[in-house]
């Protein structure tokens, strides 16, 4: 010890002064994105549901003849605005969707097989949400199919190139005044809104807004050049749920499968020689 | 049980309602909405899960001559939705007699999908907008 010379004991303190500064540096760079308080900008942390306008109070209720649609939370805007050369095989595959409704043996979707709608269906909010705001990251949790997505409030969307496609994407996003200005890029090509196709450079804007002290609205428009001969938009607005706790959905036990033979959604059975009986 | 015009009525509706009926975690088509049944029997399991609860019922058809008491499956909501219309984990039993209103599977299989229950002690639970409304008593 008493060998030590004088220069290795002011690097060891260095050293030691180091350790003990990075991490509150890593705590404070975390801070700035999930954990420090909003202030000076909208908040919209909470419970969420989608809004739906009052209805006429002698109309008949959803789902009843006479009702019309609305058996719950629909589809925004027009139809998407494919290119001419994939709009037909579009309509062919909505045709055959419709059909297989009306013969009572409807294909099985995405949602069926339990896989998550992701972006941007997923923020029709088919069932409650939950919104947690900090001055770096807007977290959203769905409660259908437990669906999760981060937005990174001050940081720009990843380059296409970069971005690995997932469910949910990579979403950044700045502040316009009140408004929260949102893009999202890298959606795996398999995840569809209304069964459309889209390309692997799709992108996502959102405008997020309080409309006043209860609801807020979201204005979506999807940009693909590739696949789109004009940006798909639309708006969906939600409310607030007060004092709602969200409920866990893990799909546990799945019976809807899709049958091998005609793609069909069918229904399996605890029993399954009662569903190869074939009567009741 | 159904008029021509009611049925006319509920297929304009069903066709008005398929994208947002597709929007639930499946489409109901493959359930017959027009000809509900009534079924009493004994539960044999009661299973709160996700995507659907499922009743597990040994029943008869109320309304049928034919009281054969038959192994039916029975599709419901999610737990989620059933929570928010009052439902609870752990009301319904193995063992409990019941009372539902179902809209059948079209295939003949024993398989349906619950509109009403009504319980033993005489409590009726809907099973939320996506499966639609008891269209019989």
């Amino acid at each position: 010890m008493e060998t030590t010379k004088p220069i290795v004991r002011a690097y060891g303190a260095a050293l030691l002064a180091l350790c003990a500064v990075l991490p509150a540096l890593a705590q404070r760079s975390d801070a700035s994105r999930s954990s420090e308080a909003v202030v000076g900008v909208p908040d919209f942390s909470g419970t969420w549901e989608r809004y739906t306008p009052p209805r006429d109070p002698n109309a008949p209720p959803r789902g009843t003849p006479g009702a019309g649609g609305g058996l719950g939370p629909t589809f925004g805007g027009a139809p998407p605005p494919l290119k001419p050369e994939f709009a037909a095989a579009y309509e062919a595959d909505v045709k055959m969707r419709q059909e297989a409704e009306r013969r009572g043996e409807p294909i099985a979707s995405a949602n069926a097989q339990c896989l998550p709608e992701g972006m941007p269906a997923m923020m029709i909010a088919l069932f409650p949400m939950e919104v947690l705001q900090t001055r770096g990251q807007l977290t959203i949790v769905q409660e259908a199919f437990s669906q999760i997505r981060r937005i990174y409030i001050g940081e720009d969307a990843p380059v296409i190139e970069d971005a690995e496609p997932t469910f949910f994407g990579h979403s950044g996003a700045k502040w316009e005044g009140d408004t929260l200005v949102v893009e999202t890029v890298g959606i795996k090509e398999n995840v569809r809104y209304r069964n459309a196709p889209h390309s692997a450079n799709m992108r996502i804007h959102e405008r997020l807004k309080l409309l006043d002290a209860n609801r807020f609205e979201n204005q979506i428009t999807v940009v693909d050049p590739e696949y789109l001969t004009s940006p798909l938009v639309w708006t969906w607005t939600y409310q607030r749920k007060p004092g709602y706790k969200m409920y866990e959905y893990v799909c546990e036990d799945n019976r809807e499968f899709v049958d091998p033979n005609t793609g069909a959604q069918r229904m399996r059975f605890r029993d399954a020689e009662r569903s190869a009986g074939g009567e009741r | 049980m159904t008029s021509p015009s009611l049925t006319r009525w509920f297929v304009v509706g069903l066709a008005l309602g398929a994208a947002s009926a597709a929007h639930a975690h499946h489409s109901f088509a493959m359930f017959d909405n027009e000809h509900q049944i009534k079924l009493k029997g004994t539960v044999s399991d009661f299973q709160w899960t996700n995507p659907h609860v499922y009743i597990e019922l040994d029943a008869t058809n109320v309304y049928s001559e034919d009281k054969t008491v038959k192994g039916w499956t029975i599709e419901c909501a999610n737990p989620g939705i059933l929570n928010r219309l009052g439902w609870k984990f752990n009301m319904v039993k193995a063992g409990d007699e019941i009372t539902i209103i179902v809209a059948p599977l079209r295939s003949g299989e024993p398989g349906a999908l619950l509109k009403q229950i009504t319980l033993p002690d005489g409590r009726v639970f809907a099973n939320g907008g996506p499966a639609g409304p008891a269209l019989i008593q």
